[in-house]
């Protein structure tokens, strides 16, 4: 046995070090490692019946990757502009969410763990109870709202603003707003947590030298919070590029978010390595996306989920 | 000092918008569980109603998910809580080396698309129960354990903050006092460290139940035959919605609120009883006759959650005393009289209108006017349409012969008094 392991049986005893040893490997191993490099090597797989599995026609292969990119064979386009468009579409998408949530939920979070006070907790309160309704009622909420014949229309409709009602839902607005509005707290409180340990005085000083709020914002309040700001904005940008409820509630009927496509490999196609392959697609451009924007703003994976 | 309240003012501005944005939704949406129509709407308001919630109680279906989300939710919340403490235990004790490599593998699935988290469940143990020669129906393909094992994966991690928050604060020498005086390892655990990590294991509980209760992106790849709640949800929002699904969540809503001003105030009297024992004399301590604060003095939250309460048993025993029936043909008969009167309205404007053009014609009778009668004709279209939407046609046709056949009778047929006489039979 080796010496690191008997350490750490000694310090915790053979039943209880055992017992978390097993729990730890399981869920590293069995549960997170291992299903994620079996999604990759099923990716690189033809779509077989279950009988041929194994066999001699179970080999490896890029058809899934190249179908992605270059459409179904003969098919007489050079690319798969359909399904390509819906992926840039989502990933072009998902920024301009995580950028909206970023400037509403800034100055939000900034007033919450700046000022005292009992409301603060009230606030507090109001921020979480959304927070606890399902997802799917939320963007069912959302739906009522814009809806043809919702509330907003007959507001706008009623006060001259449109003469017939406007389509929310088909113009993507209604999912927007609820991307939007189903990550609201993960961004607001990073920030807040961050910001709430920065010291007052020093914002009080940059006062007294005579810095502008903008001023004092840019040099001192965002630098300090960079660490919050970048956890949020990977955590709004990783959801909502891989949300899967709020499309199809809200969705127009012309347009797909990338997850719809592989929910429609898996469930209506029945092809799941090729849903399998859409799914790693979309996880490596997240992952790389997110470090690249990471290392352009100087911020550590270390910071992440703190 | 005028751009100080400026300051002040646009802030307010900009919170009533951004809650405004927040709670909106969630309020509209629990209005429209109590309007009539069948599609979920607020305006018009037509009538107060609590069919809705009759006819949430007895959707199988949406029974049946309740059923299956409690079910998965207490599966997870015991692994996910297990393997959440295991692996916080670990990351205090795991080599130096391997402890950026072990937190970034354990809080990876936060970040991991749960679309991504569902196929990979589905992929791999679907090769696993292959691999062990079992069939389609066994348990480990069975929608169950694929979804409590899909959803304690990234679930884990979120208790696993939970715990290391408060692990962070455990004095390691408490276990070993313990072990020096003779306790078993276990012992030590289970009476020295699981007492303390009590409150964090509750909160993390709580949370994983929550997260398994509403999760949706990995469980629609894994329900197999035990769709849940939210996946029951799903199905029904996407394909015709009903103000059934609000009744649903107005009662969620009431549930939250409830819990949330339950702990706000359950947190408040808890400082407020420290704050008191803190300013009582060393006297008034050793008496115990120390004077505790109220229940609801100066306790906003638990003042909120009486108000809400005594809201709620309001609620109910209206619903259970009040009549949707009535209330329904109450809205008919006013859709009814509403139509009515819109037609009334409309014969009397085109009455004061013929009135007007038989007086024209009659003091120009030389110069008989062409362009008048022709506005007048596509007048007459309007005053019809109307009628269409109710059970009117046989007046609407008699209105229709009357112009043409006699234009002295004119006057009396639009009379409002006997449209009234005839809405009394």
């Amino acid at each position: 046995m080796p010496r690191f392991l008997k350490e750490f049986f000694t310090r915790n005893g053979v039943g209880i070090g055992s017992l978390m040893l097993g729990l730890v490997l399981f869920w590293t191993i069995g549960l997170i490692i291992l299903p994620q490099l079996s999604m990759l090597d099923f990716s690189f797989r033809p779509n077989l019946p279950p009988p041929e599995v194994g066999g001699p026609k179970d080999v490896y292969t890029l058809e899934n990757y190249k179908y992605l990119i270059f459409g179904p064979e003969g098919g007489g386009q050079a690319f798969n502009a359909v399904d390509l468009k819906v992926f840039f579409r989502t990933l072009v998408a998902a920024v301009c969410v995580t950028v909206f949530n970023l400037i509403l939920c800034y100055p939000i979070a900034y007033y919450l763990a700046q000022s005292k006070g009992n409301h603060i907790r009230i606030f507090a309160l109001m921020l979480i109870i959304p927070y606890w309704i399902n997802e799917i009622l939320r963007a069912f909420a959302l739906r009522i709202i814009f809806g043809e014949t919702g509330v907003l229309n007959t507001l706008l409709v009623g006060s001259g603003v449109f003469d017939t009602p406007f389509d929310f839902i088909r113009n993507d607005i209604a999912l927007y707003a609820g991307l939007g509005y189903a990550y609201i707290l993960l961004m607001i409180f990073p920030i807040y947590n961050v910001i709430e340990s920065l010291d007052r005085n020093q914002i009080e000083a940059a006062r007294d030298m005579g810095a502008s709020w903008p001023m004092i914002h840019r040099r001192v309040v965002i630098p300090y919070a960079k660490p919050g700001i970048s956890s949020g904005c990977t955590m709004v940008f990783m959801l909502s590029a891989g949300a899967l409820a709020a499309p199809q509630i809200l969705g127009g009927p012309s347009s797909l978010w990338f997850t719809q496509l592989i929910y429609q490999q898996f469930n209506d196609n029945s092809d799941w390595p090729q849903g399998a392959a859409y799914a790693v697609v979309l996880l490596v451009t997240c992952i790389l996306l997110v470090l690249a924007i990471m290392r352009l703003f100087k911020v550590n994976m270390g910071d992440i989920g703190k | 000092m005028k751009n100080f309240s400026f300051m002040r003012l646009s802030l307010w501005f900009y919170l009533a918008i951004f809650f405004a944005y927040l709670l909106g939704p969630l309020v509209i949406m629990s209005v429209t569980a109590f309007n009539s129509p069948g599609f979920p709407r607020m305006t018009p308001w037509e009538c107060l109603t609590f069919e809705w919630f009759g006819a949430l109680f007895s959707d199988e279906r949406i029974l049946n998910g309740i059923w299956n989300s409690i079910l998965v939710g207490f599966g997870t919340v015991i692994l996910s809580v297990s393997m959440g403490l295991a692996g916080a235990l670990m990351l205090t004790q795991i080599w130096p080396k391997l402890r950026a490599t072990y937190y970034t593998v354990i809080i990876a699935p936060i970040l991991i698309p749960g679309v991504v988290l569902g196929i990979s469940t589905l992929v791999f143990w679907d090769r696993i129960n292959r691999m062990l020669g079992l069939g389609a129906d066994s348990f480990l393909s069975n929608g169950l354990f694929l979804t409590i094992i899909g959803q304690s994966t990234f679930i884990a991690s979120y208790c696993m903050l939970v715990l290391v928050a408060r692990l962070q604060r455990y004095d390691i020498a408490l276990t070993e006092a313990a072990l020096d005086l003779g306790a078993t390892h276990a012992q030590a655990f289970r009476k020295v460290l699981l007492p303390f990590m009590k409150p964090a294991i509750a909160s993390a509980a709580v949370l994983a139940f929550l997260a398994s209760f509403e999760n949706y992106n990995t469980t629609t790849f894994t329900f197999g035959e035990y769709p849940t709640l939210t996946i029951e949800l799903a199905q029904k929002v996407r394909y015709g919605i009903t103000p059934a699904i609000s009744a649903l969540a107005f009662i969620i809503v009431v549930l939250t609120v409830f819990a949330a001003l339950a702990n706000e105030a359950n947190l408040r009297r808890k400082e407020l009883v420290a704050k008191a024992r803190k300013e009582a004399t060393v006297e008034e301590l050793s008496s115990g006759r120390i004077r505790m604060p109220g229940f609801l003095s100066s306790n906003w939250a638990a003042v909120a959650l009486v108000v809400v309460a005594c809201a709620t048993v309001v609620v109910v025993g209206t619903a259970t005393v009040y009549s949707p029936q009535q209330c329904i043909a109450d809205v008919q008969e006013q859709k009814r009289l509403e139509t009515e009167e819109r037609i009334n309205e409309l014969r009397r404007q085109r009455d004061l209108r013929r009135q007007q053009q038989q007086e024209a014609e009659q003091g120009n009778a030389a110069e008989p006017n062409q362009s008048q009668p022709t506005g007048n004709n596509s007048g007459f279209g309007n005053v019809f349409a109307p009628s269409a939407l109710s059970g009117e046609e046989e007046e609407a046709s008699e209105a229709e012969e009357a112009p043409s056949g006699n234009n002295s009778g004119f006057g009396n047929v639009f009379d409002p008094g006997s449209l009234n006489s005839g809405q009394d039979n």
